[in-house]
């Protein structure tokens, strides 16, 4: 980026709620079964059906306009976005634009510097998703399948005002609102698997300006990865056309993750919005929002901070435990169970977590229940066990259903702490290794690392360190 | 089977066991009502081969009331005017007791009025939309033709209520029927549009003013009311009813029902050229104008939305002052069934339309309105569920003049 110029940057992030059903009739939400499975009159739109409105999704894009401080609206209706295409047979898509659902959100964000920034959102508003196009080959014939399990799913997009000057802040933006809607529980925000699909507008202006030049809008990004690239691409392409004296207009553009490049789709399109005359104005009544609101859960942020004071974390070990809500939950239940917290929290961080990414395993699937990973902890802490013995054992008790005790038992995973066993050791390790013994007694403090290496060795690794090093210390003075 | 009335006619029609109003009564729907495993083309190729895979709620409660299901009768395309629609007839010629058909700019009334029968639009909201191919989703409403008042009275009653099938029905429900909110024997007021009587020829009021004189005779108090903004119906209804018809018809597409054009080279030539040779004038040409109020005059539309609006209150007002409002159904040189332009058709139903804008209940008694070249019919609006008290003045009306005449 040249010193002179900076980019605007806006979101549209589309979500896909969790759902029993479909939003105006009652087919399963299951987009991956067997194609046109779930489909009824209904979301097949044939004539003569009207759409019946679920109030399940509206439940769930409250609460995930909720977890982004939105204000809900009394009054909110859908209207008829207006296209033509396969995979909307109907020719319009029920969405909410004259009167979204929940309007003036945000979310605040720390940029890669460790300044703090507040990102406004401008809207949330519901939408049924489309009909999936599927293009194969029949012999030599191209054809286009259409599969209708996915036409009429509830979805709510998020409007973001432009307030983001880079692809870091726009990922992390996205880090933190994936964050926000899965403590939810409304959505599980996955762009790999396609229950989030997020669109950015970009455009540059000179540095300290505040007008709104032409934007270009980019499609087809994959992962929050690829969202950073094609932005980060994307302004240095309308610089450069800057530079060349090219026009920038108006249009859409896709992200090739292969060539790592954006290039033109079509010109930017934008449907009429008429009102639905079938589907009747949503009215939301205090008592109604107030029930829901009760289904939010302790955000992240504050169950960070309520951490820090409960369990003595520090805020960098707290925010680390709060980044899922699953996480939150299994350290809290780990903590519940007599454990350090401390020491619970740098394990989860350190080894549990990253051994449950390896076996493709959640704190909620695996085998590793918080009361055993915290029967492990206080062995650790009563110096029963040392802690390379620990980690053998964590991964056994993610491994199998046997009890703590039986595995630390039969694995022999005990510590060596009995003062004349290791005494024992040393004085035999000291006698194998005059050398080693004289060249400390000159000075070479190396020699004790040697020393204990070796005494360490003897126990197979089950001596307590700090005892071995004390009773090891003292025989050399 | 069918014949130039009807598109189907049930030749093998299973037992109805139902007790209810309507037992040995028969029946009719348009062909834009869905009856399950009917052919419910509704007038047009855009639905050729389409057969309905449920019943319509008003087609399920005529079954439930006992009546007994005769066949579908021909509609114009989608409903829109009266080309070619067949309910009229199939009511006058004896061949049903009462039949079904949409309403959308006063089709069901101006059907009546022609074929010298009842002709009744209920309130917006009062019956279920499931299963009608609807085309104005705001105005179209399920109306019901018939020889006989106490007919049309006990198909309303069996096709009215709550369905959930239906989300747009006022919730709960407004109450059925109850006598007590009848006219009773107390004095009665009508109103006649100012505006309204002015638009007549000196012929058509003539015959309209005989009748008003009628009206007086059945002790009913006629006065003549202004109403701001009448002259705007028509083209808010136009602007609004295309717009909304634009949309409905989105979904003809020729892919998995109705004509598909042959020999396109891609899907939006497919679409293209099978929706030009689906549709007829004048639907095609409403749908054109829909299309550009959508794209290209937005604002238009929002103006129409909001002149509706207004136009909605000052009907609520007048209804606080007089207990029917009361015009002609149709102007003598109408012949609804040559309309084929979108401007022919909404001069022909100027007179029925504007309950379509508010979604008042209408009534049009045959007979009243004698006319060179025919009855004008009388046409008796009430207020929004008002139904109770617009079907008991016709009713007294109805008595008065036997009593006199």
């Amino acid at each position: 980026m040249s010193m002179d110029h900076e980019a605007v940057i806006g979101l549209e992030i589309h979500v896909q709620l969790n759902c029993e059903a479909k939003m105006f009739c009652r087919c399963p939400s299951r987009p991956g079964d067997e194609p046109n499975r779930n489909t009824c009159p209904i979301c097949l739109w044939l004539p003569g059906n009207l759409p019946r409105f679920n109030r399940e999704a509206l439940e769930q894009a409250i609460l995930a306009s909720l977890a982004l401080d939105c204000e809900i609206q009394k009054e909110s209706a859908f209207d008829q976005k207006v296209y033509y295409y396969p995979d909307l047979p109907k020719g319009y898509q029920l969405s909410q634009f004259h009167m979204p659902l929940a309007m003036n959100g945000h979310l605040n964000i720390t940029d890669a510097n460790g300044a703090r920034k507040t990102i406004r959102i401008r809207k949330v508003h519901m939408e049924e998703d489309v009909a999936r196009l599927v293009h194969e080959n029949e012999g030599r014939t191209p054809v286009s399948l259409v599969d209708f399990n996915r036409a009429g799913m509830p979805l709510v997009e998020i409007v973001t005002e432009p307030d983001l000057r880079n692809s870091g802040d726009a990922m992390e933006f996205l880090r933190c609102l994936i964050r926000q809607i899965r403590y939810s529980g409304s959505s599980e925000c996955s762009m790999e698997q396609g229950t989030m699909r997020v669109d950015a507008n970009v455009s540059i202006r000179p540095a300290g300006s505040d007008q709104f030049n032409t934007k270009v809008e980019i499609k087809n990004m994959n992962s929050i990865r690829s969202v950073g690239d094609a932005i980060a691409y994307e302004i240095e392409r309308q610089k450069e056309c800057l530079v060349d004296g090219e026009p920038i207009v108006l249009h859409t553009r896709l992200w090739d993750p292969e060539k790592r490049v954006t290039s033109p789709m079509r010109g930017k399109f934008e449907g009429p919005c008429v009102p639905d005359p079938s589907v009747p104005r949503i009215v939301i009544e205090s008592e109604y929002l107030d029930g829901v609101r009760t289904r939010l859960p302790e955000m992240p942020e504050q169950k960070a901070q309520r951490f820090v004071k409960q369990y003595g974390l520090t805020y960098e070990d707290a925010a680390t435990m709060c980044s899922e809500r699953s996480v939150s939950e299994y350290f809290e239940a780990v903590a519940n169970c007599g454990a350090s917290s401390r020491l619970a929290a740098q394990w989860i961080a350190a080894q549990v977590l990253p051994l449950l990414k390896e076996c493709d395993e959640t704190v909620s699937t695996s085998r590793l229940t918080p009361d055993r990973l915290a029967g492990l902890l206080k062995m650790l802490e009563r110096d029963e066990i040392n802690s390379s013995a620990a980690k053998e054992v964590l991964g056994k008790l993610r491994g199998s259903d046997a009890p703590l005790k039986e595995i630390v038992e039969s694995g022999g995973f005990r510590q060596l702490s009995e003062v004349d066993q290791l005494e024992a050791v040393v004085d035999r390790v000291l006698e194998e290794n005059p050398s080693a013994v004289e060249n400390f007694r000159k000075g070479a403090s190396k020699a004790l690392g040697f020393l204990m290496g070796q005494a360490m060795q003897a126990t197979r690794g089950k001596a307590n360190p700090r005892l071995l090093k004390e009773i090891m210390t003292r025989k050399l003075e | 089977m069918q014949s130039e009335i009807f598109c189907h006619i049930d030749t093998r029609p299973g037992s109805n066991t139902a007790r209810g109003a309507l037992v040995g009564k028969r029946a009719a729907v348009q062909a834009c009502i869905s009856v399950e495993g009917w052919p419910t083309e509704a007038g047009s190729a855009a639905l050729r081969g389409f057969v309905a895979v449920e019943d319509a709620t008003v087609v399920e409660r005529l079954r439930d009331a006992g009546a007994s299901l005769v066949g579908n009768t021909r509609s114009s395309e989608l409903g829109f005017g009266l080309h070619g629609d067949g309910a009229g007839k199939a009511v006058a010629g004896g061949h049903v007791d009462v039949a079904l058909m949409t309403d959308t700019m006063g089709e069901a009334r101006a059907a009546a009025a022609s074929a010298g029968v009842f002709g009744f639009k209920p309130s917006y909201g009062q019956v279920s939309r499931f299963g009608l191919v609807g085309l104005v989703p705001s105005m179209d409403c399920c109306s019901i033709l018939a020889k006989r008042l106490e007919d049309i009275e006990d198909v309303f009653t069996a096709i009215r209520d709550g369905d959930d099938r239906d989300p747009s029905l006022p919730d709960p429900a407004p109450p059925p029927l109850s006598p007590s909110a009848g006219p009773g024997r107390r004095p009665l007021s009508a109103g006649v549009v100012a505006q309204c009587l002015q638009g007549l020829s000196s012929i058509e009021r003539a015959a309209f003013e005989a009748a008003l004189s009628n009206l007086e005779r059945a002790g009913i108090a006629v006065r003549e009311i202004p109403f701001d903004k009448y002259e705007l119906f028509p083209v808010v209804h136009n602007v609004i009813g295309s717009v909304e018809a634009s949309s409905s018809c989105g979904k003809f597409d020729g892919v998995r029902y109705g004509h598909r054009a042959a020999g396109s080279r891609n899907w939006n030539e497919m679409y293209l050229r099978s929706r030009a040779e689906s549709f007829g004038l004048p639907l095609k040409a409403y749908l054109f104008q829909g299309a550009c109020f959508q794209f290209e005059q937005y604002a238009v539309f929002e103006k129409a939305c909001r002149i509706r609006s207004e136009l909605v209150g000052q009907s609520r007002r007048l209804h606080g002052e007089v207990d029917v409002l009361v015009s002609p159904a149709r102007r003598a040189a109408s012949e609804f069934g040559r309309a084929n332009t979108v401007g022919q058709l909404y001069e022909a139903f100027s007179l029925t339309l504007p309950a379509n804008v508010t979604g008042q209940p209408a009534l049009t008694l045959p007979g009243l309105v004698p006319c060179e070249g025919g009855d004008l019919g009388l046409q008796l609006m009430g207020a929004p569920f008002g139904e109770e008290l617009l079907l008991g003045i016709a009713g007294r009306i109805l008595q008065e003049l036997e009593g006199t005449g």
